[in-house]
């Protein structure tokens, strides 16, 4: 077959709702999109156990403490799911590790931004894991196996993740005074991060359109933004909150909440690492690499003695 | 850098005695031992799991259908070669589900593509995308005897699970006291 007719044969698979799998014939920019996309994804759940981890040591009870050290291991799990994901294209685990303590490889810059209170894990588990499940939704119908595999699989536990964090939310706002203005404070934070998880317009989306016509993506940037928007601004009015957008209304032609613009100024300079923590986040992780080095030489040697490894 | 990533090997979790053996994902470890213990730790936080089985992804042959149609994969033993046992795995059909190939059964083979071969001469191959065949003796598999260590721990983390936070009554209950469910939500303003 020619490149051509390959590429047609492929197309064809992804319109017949076929996976594509490991091995089988696919066009290098969809093996590049995939990893470019994948490595990301998965450096962002490894990147996102360190905002939350900070408060394990300061969880006000035992119940909480369990919960949260159950949500952060999750997000480890979840590193390694997409990891696994990436490495079936061909890239190896030294590749992506090596890039992201390099500083070379991005991740979602929600995860730059600090915990401040212990009303942002709960905040965080509604908002920012309620945008993940938004995007995770449509992903596990990606038209690359592996991909749409490990997302069915992470958004069964993003769904506890998000629960637990809108039961402690639900819980501020009906406490005292001070609760309640714990979780308006966290909301003004967060909010606007959180929408900032979607990435740029589609107009300034370079990728959006092959993304979508090979079945990577079925939604764009500003679609699934929408949908996110729409189901949190009536969440957080019902629990009585107050979105910190003065822009924000109701347009009722289209039955869409209108969010007003997002600073995109703020949004470039932390994916371009100028964010609140980004120096500390890689530098969390280039310490957890350098002090585990004993660990993996340890295992390396036993291995060997085994005669294994 | 060092490379500190080991070998990678594949994980199947079979999530009750009746179930198949599954593909889930894989890990990294530096022998079969922590690979198993690895597989545990990142596919077995929740409820259920019976069995696991862990095999270096370089004793895996696999081939997508695309790639069994190539035929360009085969050569043929020797007729005196020794025989072993193979575990099949396929994928059938496309399910929407978060394992990839499950065990079909197993086969005896001379060498990892006469083990394919003889897979394809013994299971139903129609409907079926991807193939993967191992030979046991790389396989190392989690004991019943471990179970209660292994995998009884996450049975009774009910706190993992999201229908252990009943938030949803509670939203509804919200919405229709403040008259925001259907359409009517659509009238509250913002502030």
């Amino acid at each position: 077959m020619t490149e051509t007719e390959q590429l047609q044969a492929f197309e064809a698979r992804i319109a017949r709702g076929e996976k594509i799998e490991p091995g089988d014939w696919m066009p290098d920019a969809y093996r590049q999109q995939l990893i470019r996309m994948i490595s990301q994804h998965a450096h962002s759940e490894i990147i996102g156990m360190l905002p939350e981890g900070a408060w394990l040591q300061r969880a006000p009870t035992l119940r909480r403490k369990l919960v949260l050290l159950a949500k952060v291991q999750d997000e480890g799990g979840h590193g390694q799911y997409l990891y696994h994901a990436a490495e079936t294209l061909g890239v190896t685990r030294a590749e992506m590790i090596d890039a992201l303590l390099a500083g070379r490889a991005k991740y979602s810059s929600v995860f730059n931004y600090p915990t401040l209170t212990w009303a942002d894990i709960g905040m965080i588990g509604w908002l920012v894991d309620g945008a993940a499940i938004q995007n995770q939704t449509m992903l596990a119908h990606c038209s690359y196996g592996p991909y749409a595999r490990a997302m069915v699989r992470i958004c069964a536990e993003e769904t506890f993740h998000k629960k637990q964090g809108m039961e402690q939310i639900i819980r501020y706002t009906r406490g005292t005074p001070r609760q309640k203005q714990m979780a308006q404070d966290a909301l003004n934070r967060w909010w606007w991060p959180s929408l900032m998880m979607f990435g740029p317009h589609d107009a300034t989306s370079p990728n959006s359109a092959q993304l979508i016509r090979w079945g990577i993506k079925t939604k764009t940037n500003d679609e699934l933004r929408q949908d996110f928007v729409n189901k949190m601004v009536s969440d957080f009015h019902a629990v009585g909150l107050t979105i910190p957008d003065p822009d924000l209304y109701y347009d009722a032609s289209s039955g869409n909440w209108i969010s007003g613009e997002i600073n995109w100024d703020e949004f470039w300079r932390v994916v371009k690492g100028d964010g609140p923590c980004n120096a500390e986040r890689l530098q969390a992780r280039r310490e957890a690499q350098e002090n585990g080095a004993w660990v993996r030489e340890a295992l390396a040697a036993y291995a060997a003695a085994r005669g294994e490894g | 850098m060092n490379d500190s990533q080991w070998a990678r090997y594949e994980v199947f979790e079979q999530e009750r005695a009746s179930a198949p053996h599954r593909n889930a994902g894989s890990v990294h470890a530096s022998d079969a031992e922590m690979a198993l213990g690895n597989a545990r730790d990142v596919f077995v936080r929740r409820p259920n799991c019976f069995s696991l089985w862990v095999v270096p992804e370089a004793a895996v042959f696999a081939k997508t259908a695309q790639e069994v149609a190539r035929d360009d994969w085969y050569t043929a033993p020797a007729a005196d070669a020794p025989r072993e046992t193979y575990l099949v795995f396929n994928k059938k059909g496309q399910p929407a589900r978060e394992t990839f190939v499950e065990y079909v059964g197993e086969v005896k083979a001379a060498a990892p593509a006469h083990a394919l071969r003889v897979a394809l001469e013994t299971f139903p191959t129609q409907d079926v995308f991807v193939w993967w065949v191992a030979p046991e003796r790389r396989v190392l598999k989690s004991e019943q005897a471990d179970a209660a260590s292994m995998f009884a721990p996450a049975r009774t983390k009910k706190y993992r699970m999201h229908t252990f936070y009943p938030v949803e009554p509670i939203m509804r209950e919200l919405k229709s006291a403040q008259g925001m469910l259907d359409n009517s939500e659509k009238m509250t303003d913002n502030d």
